[in-house]
Formats: C-alpha cells, structure tokens, sequence
C-alpha cells in the first residue's frame, strides 16, 4: 500500500532477512549450550532471561493456519492468539501446515497466569514442552502485590539458574535492565517521531518491527531501532493530513496485520497503539537506582493488561496517548472471546466519549471472512471522522 | 448540476437522480448475479426517465456492498454514510437510523446529517430480514402475511434463540406445543426487535428515529420496535432509495 508521502524504509528491507539470520543465531547458541525460553507475555522479564545468560524468543501467534491444528485440542471459542500459538507448538508437521521454526526450539516455556485460556493452555503445554509459570496477583495496586509479585520473580531467578547453571547476579540484573531501558527509550525516539502531523510513517510499518521486539536479540533489535530512527527522523515533512488513529486493545503478533492494513488502505494513519505489539511493551521504563529486583517486580506489576481489576491505569494511559498523538479516532480492536479486552471496551468506550474522541471497534479473529464487513465499518469511520 | 448515486446492494440495486438538489427521479431493480451490470441498468434507467444524456451527468457515486465494484463511478461512500444524507434531505430534523436490511442491521446517530456514530451488525443473521425469513419458513406462512398475523397476536410465544438456526428450530417445537401461529409470529417479530433495539440504545437514539431499509415497511416490527424502545419512529415513504439519495447528494456537493 505504497502512498504519495509514505516513505519505502532501507530497514524495513534489512529487516525480511532477520528472521533466517536470528533462527542460525539460536541454533549456533544452542550448539554451545545456551538455553532458549520461549515467552508469550510482557509480564515475564526478559531482564532476568538475559542476565541468566538464556536467549528468548517470543511463542505469540498471530498466524491463521495453525489455528485449524489447535482447534483438534482446545475448544473453538477461545481467542486465535492462544489457538495460533496452541497449534505452533504442538503442530507436528502431519497435516502438512507448517509452524515457523523457532516453535520448535525452546528449551522451557515461560509462562503467566494473566487470562484464563493461556493460564489453561499453559497446563496442557507442559506436556509438550518444560513450562514454567510465574503468578501474577491481580489486583495490582497493594503493597501486598507486589511483595507477593517479587517472590514470584524470585523464584524465577531461581529456576532459570537452574537451568542455566549460571548465576542472576546484581550486577548482571543491572546491566540487562540498563540495556532493556535503552531499547525502551529508542522505541520513544520512534515514537516521537510519530507524533509529527502527517506522521512520517505508517503503523503497518513500525508493525512489522514491534511483531520482532521479543523474537529479535536485544542487539539487533537496537541497531534495527535506530537505523530506522534515522530514516524515519530525516524524512521530508508531508502536506497531506490524514485522519490520525490509535488503535488499543489486544496485541497483534508476528503474521496478523489485518486490520493495520485496512486502516491505512483506507486512508487513515496509524500513530500510536496502546496495546502489548505497542506502548503496553515500553512506556515505563525500569528504575535503574533501585534495587533491581524490586525494580523490575515495581515496572512489570504496572503493564496496563485487562487481566489486572481493577484496570483504571489503563483508561488514565489511552486519554494520555489520545492527547499527545493528537488522535482523531480510537479503534478498539479486540480478538474474537478475549472477554478481558471485549469487556473493558465498555469503560474506554465511555471514557473517551466524555473526551470527545470518537471510537470505533473491531471484533475478529485471523481469518479474511470478515474483511468486507470491517472494511465498511473502517470506510463509515474514516467518513465520520474526517 | 445533475448526479447520480448508485447503492449496489446484495438483493437489490437502486439508482437516484438528483437534479439542482430537488427533483428526484428513481429506480430499484433487483441485483440478481450481476452487481455491475445491475447497476449499469438501473443508471440507464434513471437516465431515460428524466430525459437526460449520460454527458451532462456531473458525478455519480457508488454505495452498497457492491461499491467498490462499480467502476463508472468518480467514487464511493459508505451506506452509514449515505444512509444519512439521503435521510436527512427527506427528514432534516432527524437525529438517528435504524436499516434492517435483507443481510444486516445498522443504527446510526446523526446530528444535521453528519454521521456521529454507529453500529452494525453483520455477523449473524439475527437482528435481520434473513431471521424473518428463515423463521416464517419455519412457521410455513408467506413472509408478507407474518406481520398482519403478528399484529393479531395478544401474547407473543417468546424465541430466546439468537443463533437463526437454532430459532428455526425453536419455532418448530412450539408449533409442536400447539402455540398459535399468530402468537409465534409475533415472538419472530419481538425477537429480531428486541435484538435491533438494544444495538440503538447503545448509541443512544432517542429522538426523531427513522426506520430505513427493506424491513421497514413491515408494520409490526415497527411496532415491535417501537414498543421496545418506547418512541414512534418515522418510516419514510420511500425507505428503500436513502443510500443511493445519499450518494447522489454526496456528488452534488
Ligand atoms: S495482553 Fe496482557 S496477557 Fe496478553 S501479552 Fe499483553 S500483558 Fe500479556
Ligand atoms: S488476546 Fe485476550 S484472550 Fe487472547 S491471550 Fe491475550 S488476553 Fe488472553
């Protein structure tokens, strides 16, 4: 979907290749002996994964056609992300769908008990694969979770130094917390410059490198950040205004972009997304003075995912972003029986209504059935708003 | 100025001429297979009726499912969109919508013709004239008498089943109960309101309702509705053309 002042991005060309250079990367490093975990969640720090000297990669699905292979284990109303991710791991080539490699490489999985149909999936995955999963409390804002949040880390240092055999040192916690805040502070960089009317690019574009963050080692995700940064910084102001959108609500892993691309084949940009494939994955950053395990548990506790009751620090967030984006319109995108999102629409719905900004939501799943529908309902939105 | 709107709809297709903003002239042909050469012939018929040269059109624009597929067009909008123009030029004071049509419901929120907010459904066929029809199949009763025989109803058999399937069956084990035909009709007929009306009090219609599209001129889901929502709504009479009326304003201005 080339536009007059959208701009073809040199990083985005380097960036087709990672996914073969990174799965050589893994596989070198598990020849030395190196462990990789597989994650699905913000809630797990990658800080300790680091600084146990493991790698990791990230297990979200966000691809229609493993989602047939799961529906053979998992009922059918559950969300497509679990269900993509479900049919990655177990997929075991019969059917003749192919899962991306890394599915198959993890040495343990990491888990969260956040929703109620990954926390289950996560019981059935430990058949396939080492799980290992660390409790979230759920009402975030006491003293209490949080002390109880940082045992949960603890352990989890443990556990990776089991199988690792290498020690979490302060130091080493220091260091990945240093190295995962300067990633965190590139993607504001990006975002920064997406705050420019019209933004100099599209959010199909920095998609594509957000769907990378947590599969790409830290590394090469930050020489990929800044290349860009630097592209993106130099380009020629555009003329044309284009509505501006955020989208919120649920991710969008690696292989969904969907309705991303539907919104700017039809005219609007994206510049912002509150979501865990946008500003939910690096908005706060950790407190490098602190004590780092204390900071770490005080970062994670705060990620704004419905999972957490109550959740206002969620609405406070999209008013903050929908000011500072200079948003005209909200999609509220949400994956088919993800009732924590489907839910909180409610009260984002009525937030932003108080504020003036119009809304517009989006319930689906992976698959194309429905591309007409949302297609009109976008078209009708973009005519609202414009 | 001269334009044309065209709603290329899945059943049927309607053109609107507009000529200086006033005359109108109209013609609605079913879709058959064909969008666009549907849409060719209503234009064609539009065209003759007023007399008028293919040259001295100024615009034409596309509306319905069959929008982008329409290639004469300078252009196309959405049915929200002109759903609210064309209403609007017939009913200036009108402050919502509601279209049931043959494969979806909308309502729509309109303050002085511009869009304000919306909702559709088109997921399922609950809530659309496809659940009237597959439901008075059930009932073994042409879809035209089901409303004079709901109408009749005074206790209305109730269909909780949202899924059309399954409320076909529903209306088969009623009439298994010895439920009278007149008083499961006027459950079908509750049961797709009950369902439309809760979609309009999301968005908060309340004044100055309009109720488009094919089903409208079925009077007891008006009345259904009405009484489900506890205001009167006003059927235009010609609740059919408001999208392509729409489209075509959308070009003259
Ligand atoms: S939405 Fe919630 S559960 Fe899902 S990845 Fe984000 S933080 Fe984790
Ligand atoms: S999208 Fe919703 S239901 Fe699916 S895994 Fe994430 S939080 Fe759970």
């Amino acid at each position: 979907m080339p536009e007059e002042n959208m701009q073809c991005f040199k990083t985005l060309e380097y960036l087709k290749n990672s996914y073969g250079e990174r799965i050589h990367q893994i596989s070198d490093e598990r020849k030395s002996g190196k462990k990789l975990v597989g994650t699905f969640c913000l809630f797990v720090p990658d800080e300790i994964i680091f600084a146990a000297g493991a790698d990791r990669v990230i297990l979200c699905g966000g691809k229609n056609d493993t989602v047939s292979i799961a529906e053979q284990y998992l009922p059918r109303n559950i969300c497509p992300l679990v269900k993509s991710s479900f049919g990655s791991i177990v997929n075991d080539g019969c059917s003749g769908i192919k899962s991306c490699s890394h599915f198959s490489m993890v040495d343990m999985i990491v888990a969260e008990n956040t929703c109620d149909s990954k926390k289950k999936m996560y019981e059935l995955l430990g058949d396939y694969v080492p799980t290992y999963v660390i409790d979230l409390p759920q009402r975030p804002d006491t003293p209490e979770a949080l002390k109880y949040f940082l045992s949960e880390l603890e352990k989890f240092r443990d556990a990776m130094e089991q199988l690792t055999g290498n020690k979490v040192t302060t130091e080493g916690l220091r260091q990945e917390i240093r190295s995962s805040n300067e990633t965190r502070q590139l993607l504001h960089r990006l975002y920064e410059l997406r705050k420019r009317d019209p933004s100099p690019i599209s959010g199909a574009d920095v998609l594509k490198i957000l769907q990378k963050q947590y599969f790409l080692s830290p590394d090469k995700l930050k020489e990929y950040l800044q290349m860009l940064i630097n592209e993106v910084g130099s380009v020629e102001p555009g003329q044309v205004h284009k509505p501006r959108i955020m989208i919120s609500g649920c991710p969008m892993p690696g292989g969904n972009t969907k309705v991303t691309e539907m919104i700017e084949s039809k005219g609007g940009v994206i510049v912002t997304e509150e979501s865990c494939t946008g500003t939910r994955s690096f908005w706060d950053l950790v407190d490098e003075n602190k004590e780092p395990m204390t900071a770490l548990a005080e970062r994670y506790i705060k990620i704004p995912c419905s999972c957490m009751s109550p959740n206002d620090r969620r609405i406070d967030n999209i008013l903050e972003l929908a000011r500072e984006f200079r948003i005209d319109g909200v999609i509220y995108y949400t994956l088919q029986f993800c009732h924590g999102y489907n839910i909180e629409k409610q009260k984002v719905q009525k937030a932003l209504k108080e504020a003036g900004i119009p809304m517009l939501s989006i319930e689906t799943d992976y698959s194309d059935s429905d591309v007409e529908q949302i297609g009109l309902r976008i078209d009708a939105f973009m005519e609202m708003i414009s | 100025m001269i334009s044309v709107g065209i709603d290329a709809g899945s059943a049927t297709t309607k053109a609107v001429l507009v000529k200086d903003d006033s005359s109108i002239i109209q013609s609605i042909r079913s879709t058959e297979f064909d969008f666009v050469s549907a849409a060719e012939k209503a234009y064609e018929d539009v065209l003759e009726i007023a007399g008028i040269d293919r040259k001295e059109v100024d615009h034409v624009y596309s509306t319905g499912y069959g929008r982008n597929s329409i290639k004469f067009a300078d252009g196309s909008i959405s049915e929200i969109t002109a759903h609210a123009k064309g209403v609007h030029h017939l009913y200036p004071d009108v402050e919502g919508i509601i279209d049931i049509g043959g494969q979806d419901s909308k309502v729509i929120s309109v303050n002085k013709g511009k869009v304000t907010d919306f909702l559709m459904n088109d997921k399922c066929a609950a809530g659309t004239g496809k659940f009237v029809e597959y439901t008075a199949r059930a009932l073994e009763v042409p879809i035209e008498e089901l409303a004079k025989m709901a109408l009749a109803s005074k206790s209305p058999a109730g269909i909780s089943s949202m899924c059309t399937v399954f409320a076909e069956s529903e209306v088969i084990s009623l009439r298994a109960k010895g439920y009278s035909k007149e008083d499961i009709a006027a459950g079908i007929i509750e049961s797709i309101a009950r369902r439309v009306a809760v979609m309009a009090r999301q968005i908060g219609l309340k004044r100055n309702v309009a109720f488009v599209g094919g089903v409208a001129k079925n009077a007891a889901i008006k009345a259904a509705l009405e009484k489900e929502l506890g205001i009167s709504l006003y059927v235009l009479p010609e609740p059919q053309i408001t999208g392509a009326l729409g489209a075509a304003l959308h070009g003259s201005n």
